[in-house]
C-alpha cells in the first residue's frame, strides 16, 4: 500500500497544505512538487553480506568435470535370445517397422598388435568408421520401431579399453537398449 | 590566519552500486554453477580416463554405489590398494555378500515379489574408473567377475572431452 501525498499527517516538501481557507486548487496556483531528495542508501552492509557470499561460492566453486558415464546392464541371468525366423508372414502394423529384423545384433571389433581398432564388423558387415557405425544403428532401431535393440561387442582382448570404449558409447548414443561385452570365443 | 577552503573535512560518499551490480552478479554466477555433494568416488590419478566424444550425460544419482578403478595394467584399484586378481576377486565376494545380508535384513518376510528376490541381481550399481590404456579383456573380465557375484548395473566412466 502506498502513502500519497494526500494521506500524509504532515505537508510534504512542496505540497501545499491544505486548509480551510485554502479554497484554490492547487494546480491553479501553478505549484510544482519539488524535486526529491538524494536518499542515501547503505550500501556497505549489503555489500559485507554479498562479499562474504562471493567469497564462499568462490572456495566452494569447482570446475565442471567432463566426465560421464556409460550404463550398462549385464544381468546374472540374461534374456533369452529370440529364435531364428521360421519365415512365417505377419502383418505389419506401420510400412517403416520391420518386425522380422532381429533385434539382437553383434558389433565385432578386431585389434592391430598395438592394442588399436583394426576393423569393425556390424553383424557380417564391414563397417568403415565408428560415426558410420552409429549412424548404421541409428538407421536399424528406427526400422525396429518399439522393439529394444541389444548389441553384443565381441571384441579382441588385446584391444585398448578406449576404442571399446567409444563404441559402447556409439551404441548408448544410437539409442541401444543394452549392451553386453564377450570375448572373440564366444558363441554367437 | 584563515583555513583554506580546500583543507576542510568532507564527508566522501563513494557510489557503491556499480560494485554491488558487480558482486551480486559474480555471486549469481557461482550460484549457478555450484554442485553440492558431488564428490567424485574412486578418483585415482593413476587412473587416465578414456575420451568418448559420443558419449551421453549419464543417468542421476543412485542410492547405493560401489566405486572402483583399474590400472593400464588390469588391476583393481579399491581405495588405496591396489588389488590383483585373486584378491580382487575375494573383494567382489566380501562386498556382493555385505549388499545380500543387507538388503536381506531390510526386506519384510511378506513380500517376497521385491525385484531383488525375484532375479538374485543387487540393485547396486558399480561405478568403474578403468585407464584408457587397459585393455579391453580386463575390463571385461573384471565386469564378469562383478557379474558372477551378483552385480548387474554398471556405470563405465569415462570423459566427454579431454580434460587439461
Amino acid at each position: 500500500m502506498s502513502v500519497g501525498p494526500d494521506q500524509m499527517l504532515f505537508p510534504a516538501r512542496g505540497v501545499p497544505a491544505e486548509g480551510p481557507d485554502d479554497g484554490e486548487d492547487a494546480s491553479a496556483r501553478g505549484y510544482r512538487p519539488a524535486p526529491p531528495e538524494d536518499i542515501y542508501f547503505p550500501a556497505a552492509p549489503m555489500l559485507d553480506m554479498a562479499f562474504q557470499l562471493l567469497a564462499f561460492f568462490v572456495l566452494t566453486f569447482r570446475v565442471p568435470t567432463a566426465e560421464t558415464h556409460l550404463d550398462l546392464l549385464l544381468p546374472t541371468t540374461p534374456a533369452a535370445l529370440p529364435t531364428a525366423s521360421r519365415g512365417l508372414a505377419r502383418p505389419t502394423s506401420s510400412p517403416l517397422v520391420d518386425t522380422d529384423l532381429e533385434n539382437d545384433l553383434i558389433v565385432r571389433a578386431e585389434a592391430d598388435e598395438l592394442g588399436d581398432l583394426k576393423s569393425l564388423r556390424l553383424g557380417e558387415a564391414e563397417i568403415p568408421s565408428l560415426d558410420a557405425l552409429g549412424v548404421r544403428l541409428k538407421r536399424y532401431i528406427e526400422l525396429l520401431g518399439n522393439r529394444p535393440l541389444r548389441v553384443r561387442l565381441i571384441a579382441d582382448d588385446r584391444l585398448l579399453y578406449e576404442p571399446a570404449a567409444r563404441i559402447v558409447a556409439i551404441c548408448s548414443a544410437a539409442g541401444v537398449a543394452t549392451v553386453r561385452l564377450s570375448h572373440p570365443g564366444a558363441s554367437p | 590566519m584563515p583555513r583554506s577552503s580546500s583543507s576542510q573535512s568532507k564527508v566522501l560518499t563513494p557510489n557503491l552500486t556499480p560494485m554491488l551490480d558487480m558482486v551480486l552478479q559474480l555471486i549469481t554466477f557461482f550460484m549457478m554453477l555450484v554442485h553440492f555433494g558431488s564428490r567424485l568416488e574412486g578418483v585415482n590419478r593413476g587412473v587416465r580416463l578414456p575420451v568418448a566424444p559420443a558419449a551421453l550425460p549419464g543417468a542421476g544419482m543412485t542410492v547405493d554405489q560401489l566405486s572402483a578403478g583399474l590400472d593400464a595394467r588390469g588391476n583393481l584399484l579399491v581405495g588405496d590398494e591396489t588389488l590383483d586378481p585373486q584378491a580382487a576377486a575375494a573383494w567382489w565376494k566380501r562386498q556382493a555378500d555385505a549388499r545380500r545380508a543387507g538388503l536381506e535384513l531390510l526386506e519384510e518376510p511378506g513380500t517376497p515379489d521385491s525385484a531383488f528376490a525375484e532375479s538374485g541381481d543387487l540393485p547396486t550399481v558399480v561405478v568403474l574408473r578403468a585407464d584408457r590404456s587397459a585393455s579391453y579383456g580386463s575390463v571385461r573380465k573384471t565386469l564378469a567377475e562383478a557379474q558372477s557375484r551378483g552385480f548387474a548395473h554398471f556405470s563405465l566412466v569415462v570423459l566427454k572431452r579431454e580434460e587439461p
